[in-house]
């Protein structure tokens, strides 16, 4: 490439910046705060599936699930939170059974579904999506009801001024879930198959860390040569 | 890094201390804002450091952290998108003339080219790293140098700095 005028400025603009002194120090405090919190919120979690979904998750012991087809279900979802948990996924394929939820209480966890991941919305944000604009305070309680926390991201309705507002599993797992969600990619490619998935993928599994790259749209990783999964279907989820 | 992997944090202070500047001035023009670059660089740092154990030896370290760093700002852009529906860094303390002209122009670069264009000229690195860091083929990278470098030209000459 010829240099011109534009590299002397892009030179110029792109200067190292000077490093703060305790950089270390901060990343070293983040890790072991990181290893004391994975894991332990999982081993406080329960359970329960019919053979079409999980139906409870819950801090106390559940019954156990009753058909082969139902514990297949709970496993799986156990696995999905793991990563869920360890940032390694952005989105639940494992479905879920509202059918014992009462048909308002529906409405509400479907308009929270739809909550982008990393994203917030207030109270009144669903009972407007629900067409019940004066309904917030049910909205509330219908979505501290939330038979499936985490699945159903009910930890992402906030209080109209930003505050937490309330929480199954208590405000501080909430404010937890929220920064989790705001470290963990959305998409990710793989460099040897120029495919691009959603973080979570069954594709990403199998991922060698070094092959990992993540993009900031699904049109950029387009851009420059990748495709979307046809399993993940990263596209329609944009 | 083997010693980094063995968790020794008088080596991972080295590696921030010879790296560091370098990993700030990228996420900087990348994301506009100094706080929001220490905060991506902590965080490609913490990775670095929980994942020492899974870097291979015929990876360049710089290249390795490079790599992290523009996932985790790439991550980070996208959040921005969502939430504002444009893609230009937020506006940062630069002084009138040159710089501004430049950030105002580097927001209508795309997203993989400002990239490219960042990890160019902060650290000098070569098509082969910048390919390998973001995982495409070097005339990818050499196109989309290309193309950044041309919308710049264009939208600085409108502006009369170039």
């Amino acid at each position: 490439m010829k240099t011109d005028r534009i590299d002397d400025i892009l030179a110029r603009y792109f200067q190292p910046d000077a490093e703060p002194g305790d950089l270390a120090k901060r990343v070293l405090a983040a890790a072991r705060e990181s290893a004391r919190e994975t894991g332990r919120l999982l081993d406080k979690i329960s359970i329960q599936a019919t053979p079409s979904g999980v139906s409870l998750i819950r801090a106390e012991r559940l019954e156990k699930p009753a058909t082969a087809a139902a514990r297949k279900l709970c496993d799986r979802a156990r696995e999905e939170l793991a990563e869920y948990f360890q940032g390694k996924r952005a989105f639940f394929s494992v479905p879920v059974d509202l059918s014992g939820a009462p048909n308002f209480q529906k409405k509400v966890l479907a308009a929270a579904g739809r909550i982008p991941f990393g994203e917030v919305r207030p109270y009144a944000w669903v009972a407007q999506r629900i067409g019940h604009p004066r309904a917030v305070r049910a909205v509330g309680t219908a979505l501290g009801r939330n038979p499936v926390p985490f699945i159903v991201p009910c930890h992402r309705v906030l209080q109209t001024g930003g505050g937490l507002g309330g929480y199954l599993f208590g405000t501080d797992v909430k404010g937890r879930l929220l920064s989790l969600e705001r470290t963990t990619p959305v998409y990710e490619g793989c460099t040897s198959t120029h495919i691009v998935c959603r973080v979570g993928c069954i594709h990403g599994r199998h991922m060698r860390p070094d092959n990992r790259v993540v993009f900031a749209s699904v049109d950029d990783a387009r851009s420059i040569g990748y495709r979307p999964c046809k399993v993940c279907k990263p596209a329609r989820a944009a | 890094m083997g010693r980094v992997a063995r968790g020794d944090e008088a080596a991972f202070g080295e590696l921030v201390g010879r790296y560091g500047s370098r990993l700030l001035g990228v996420a900087r023009r990348l994301l506009g804002s100094r706080a929001d670059a220490e905060d991506a660089v902590q965080r490609a740092l913490l990775q670095c450091y929980l994942g020492a154990g899974t870097y291979r030896s015929e990876w360049a370290v710089s290249t390795w952290l490079y790599r992290i760093l523009t996932n985790v700002c790439m991550d980070e852009l996208r959040r921005r998108r969502s939430r504002s529906g444009e893609l230009e860094p937020p506006a940062r303390s630069d002084p009138p003339g040159e710089h501004l002209d430049l950030r105002r122009a580097l927001g209508r670069v795309p997203t993989e080219a400002r990239v490219l264009l960042a990890l160019r000229y902060v650290d000098g690195l070569s098509y082969g790293e910048l390919a390998k860091i973001r995982g495409i083929s070097i005339n990818t990278v050499k196109s989309q140098l290309q193309r950044g470098k041309g919308l710049l030209r264009a939208a600085l000459t409108k502006g009369g700095t170039a």
